[in-house]
């Protein structure tokens, strides 16, 4: 674990659950070669910062299409975005229903903690509705929240989970999407210990898993999906919502598959 | 000799291909042409013309005055036959688009065969050939454009000059999101991509375009973006992190006239500020901004090469003029070769003091920001072993014509036989200090742009404290024509 690390003192509050996702990212990542990691803006993308991998840090809600490029440049490459909920579900949300339609073979962690936490816990599209801030909602927030594993399920993506923020958990749901061949969505949730801390979300989560969940059925994962509408907190299922085998973008383009054969990138084209 | 041409109709009747058709059969011939489009934003219906210039010398603009018009409706004759010589040839009746190619062909005297043959690669054969023949017969002959003996000449335009820099600079990757006149790039660079095995992508919008752009050229590859005004906007913040983190991309910037949505299939220089300012902060950058076809391909090539060398954004910048007319040379562009140099490493957005490791504390964003200072240094003591301008006509001349882009064919054309220098400015990024000796040199200096504020004094007045009085602007939408602007230009010299 030694080698992805950078040596950089974490900047997170202390006792933050960013750490146990780190954590569990460093246990996935250990032993896979060609690792390009991309972040946007926010609590989530410090996480760049602590894994010697190389990749961008990028600005805020541009991670999709940077990994999209990334592979493009290089299908080689194991490709992983991170974003917070800021990024992936309002300053990006456009780039989020593409991603799904294209199905490149990339992994995307959103740390979804429902609250602007860098710019001092601002509501987000996934904050509950009656959340109260002091610079934006003095009175409580009015809006109600997206679904973003529904948003994900109806557009199509090919590979939709939902984790706790928990070493464990992130460490085998990172396996399982790079056992996927494809766009993988995965919501990690992430209590902000700050400015959204957990009230009472852990008891309520519980394994789709353990539970007999066919996840090659849509119309169950919509049912799972609607469990949590992330408003109020009854039962929150984990684990994958749905997962189905379908052709790869890297897969559509000629160019690409003759990168992949050779193993090469278009770097090493000469011209 | 100089004979203008106008074919007009509605969208979807096709004059394009017939001035195309007639266009190359005369470069073949020897002849000079210079060929230019005006279409409203609508896919049928409407009135789009195409005006074709061609004469046994060199020819960069069109004439306001046409000696043939070939009306594929009745509209078109209405429209202009104010335009229309005193003696011109008015090819009409209700035919198929072929009709008029073969009517044409007779009328200028041309070889039939020559039609037929480039029939051939059409659809349709058979069918346009019947068309093409009745039109041939039933026309009489006016003119007689012989066969001159030169060396082989090129024709094509400035999309295709920027498609042929591009993919002989080595092109990787190309994004772009359709906006017109950026669009026939992505037409062009879409079909050969099997062929030079590079790959061509629409994502979704201007902002993903530029961010996986950015995500391939940190692979090292070479990648390329196309966009206009508008998705150029939507693209700026991305623009200003590859200023912060130093990612190579060329982007090419078609400009038509805005602000807003304004009129898109026209034409305008009026985003060269916009080029040179977009994106927060400070950052190196470099605008190059071709004159032709040529230019475009070589331009296109050397900003492959800087993006490379100094990881930068590099913006060429032309226009819907330079876009889509066709241009007649003697010489093929010269293309300069380009290593790639990025390596897959940690890249941040944030200020940062060794590669990848985001930074506040002073000392170190200091340093970060006289990295990039050093870089434009750099950057501007390299540049100055280009052409980063040119210089036409009398070179001794007092009276200096400035310009820079697409207005440059209009200009040669107009100061024939006119006693004038003309500096054609290629690097408005960095600019070359060289421009201040002609600046000084000269008694009367005359800007000429395409842009109602004149953003090229703007740029002369910052680098070289030299501020410009005398600007012939041009802003309907339209390009100038050479004897227009030649009037223009000798009633500032009077």
């Amino acid at each position: 674990m030694k080698k992805l690390d950078t040596g950089e003192k974490s900047t997170w509050c202390p006792g933050c659950p960013n750490s146990l996702i780190l954590e569990g990212v460093k246990q996935a990542l250990a032993k896979r070669t060609n690792v390009a990691i991309v972040s946007g803006i926010g609590c989530h993308a410090k996480i760049f910062d602590y894994l010697n991998l190389p990749g961008l840090n990028s600005i805020h809600g541009r991670v999709l299409p940077t990994c999209l490029g990334l592979k493009i440049g290089n299908p080689n490459l194991n490709v992983v975005g991170f974003s917070g909920d800021g990024d992936a579900y309002q300053e990006g949300i456009s780039h989020l229903v593409h991603a799904a339609r294209y199905n490149s073979d990339f992994k995307y962690l959103v740390h979804n903690n429902q609250v602007f936490a860098l710019t001092v816990g601002q509501p987000t599209a996934t904050t509950e509705i009656g959340f109260k801030d002091k610079t934006t909602m003095p009175f409580g927030s009015k809006i109600v929240p997206l679904n973003p594993i529904k948003l994900m399920l109806a557009c199509g993506a090919s590979f939709v989970a939902r984790v706790f923020a928990d070493i464990k958990q992130v460490r085998w749901i990172l396996n399982e999407a790079f056992k996927h061949k494809g766009f993988a969505f995965v919501e990690i949730i992430q209590p902000c210990i700050t400015f959204h801390p957990d009230t009472g979300y852990k008891e309520k989560t519980y394994s789709l898993e353990k539970t007999g969940h066919n996840k090659r059925d849509l119309k169950a994962a919509f049912r799972k999906a609607d469990e949590f509408d992330y408003n109020t907190v009854k039962k929150i299922p984990l684990g994958i919502f749905y997962q189905e085998k379908r052709e790869t973008f890297e897969e559509k383009y000629p160019q690409l598959v003759k990168l992949k054969k050779k193993e090469i990138s278009w770097r090493n084209i000469k011209r | 000799m100089k004979l203008s041409i106008l074919f007009g109709g509605k969208a979807g009747l096709g004059p394009n291909i017939l001035g195309s058709i007639l266009g190359e059969a005369l470069v073949k011939q020897g002849y000079y042409v210079f060929y230019s489009r005006d279409y409203q934003s609508l896919i049928r219906g409407g009135h789009n013309f195409n005006v074709l210039t061609f004469s046994d010398k060199p020819v960069y603009s069109n004439e306001t005055k046409i000696d043939i018009l070939v009306a594929l409706d009745e509209n078109t004759v209405r429209i202009h036959k104010k335009d229309l010589k005193k003696r011109a040839e008015i090819i009409k009746g209700s035919h198929v688009n072929m009709y008029f190619a073969g009517a044409l062909f007779k009328v200028l005297g041309l070889d039939f065969k020559i039609l037929k043959n480039r029939l051939k690669s059409l659809r349709n054969f058979e069918e346009n050939l019947k068309s093409a023949k009745k039109g041939y017969i039933e026309e009489k002959e006016r003119y007689e454009i012989k066969r001159l003996k030169r060396k082989k000449l090129t024709f094509m335009n400035g999309t295709q000059g920027i498609a042929h820099g591009a993919i002989r600079s080595g092109l990787d990757v190309y994004y772009a999101y359709p906006m017109t006149p950026a669009t026939p790039l992505l037409g062009i660079l879409a079909q050969k991509q099997i062929e030079h095995n590079y790959l061509v992508l629409e994502p979704e919008n201007e902002i993903a375009v530029i961010n996986a752009a950015v995500g391939s050229a940190i692979t090292g590859a070479k990648s390329m973006l196309g966009t206009s005004g508008g998705g150029f906007d939507l693209m700026t913040e991305t623009l200003s992190m590859c200023g912060m983190v130093g990612i190579p991309l060329v982007i090419y910037l078609a400009q038509r006239p805005g602000p807003g949505t304004g009129v898109p299939t026209y034409t305008r220089q009026g985003d060269l500020n916009d080029a040179r300012h977009a994106g927060h902060g400070e950052f190196p950058r470099i605008v190059l901004a071709p004159g032709n076809p040529i230019e475009a391909a070589e331009l296109t090539s050397e900003a492959f090469y800087f993006s490379q060398k100094y990881k930068i954004p590099c913006i060429v910048l032309s226009d819907k003029h330079l876009a889509e007319s066709f241009y007649t040379f003697t010489r093929k562009p010269r293309i300069k070769r380009s290593n790639k140099s990025t390596k897959l490493i940690k890249y941040t957005s944030y200020e940062h003091f060794k590669k990848g490791v985001s930074t506040e504390d002073a000392k170190k964003v200091r340093k970060g920001v006289e990295e990039r200072l050093k870089k434009n240094k750099k950057i501007k003591k390299e540049a100055e072993k280009f052409r980063m301008f040119k210089i036409y006509g009398n070179k001794k001349s007092k009276n200096l014509i400035i310009g820079w882009g697409s207005t440059k064919g209009a200009i040669l054309d107009a100061i024939k036989g006119l006693n004038c220098k003309f500096l054609q400015v290629l690097y408005i990024e960095p600019f070359s200090i060289k421009i201040k000796k002609h600046l000084k040199r000269a008694k009367n200096v005359v800007v000429v742009e395409n842009n109602s504020t004149s953003q090229l004094s703007d740029v002369i007045a910052e680098k070289t404290g030299f501020l410009i009085k005398n600007k012939i602007l041009k802003y309907d939408a339209r390009p100038f024509f050479g004897e227009e602007l030649n009037k223009l230009i000798r009633k500032k010299l009077k």
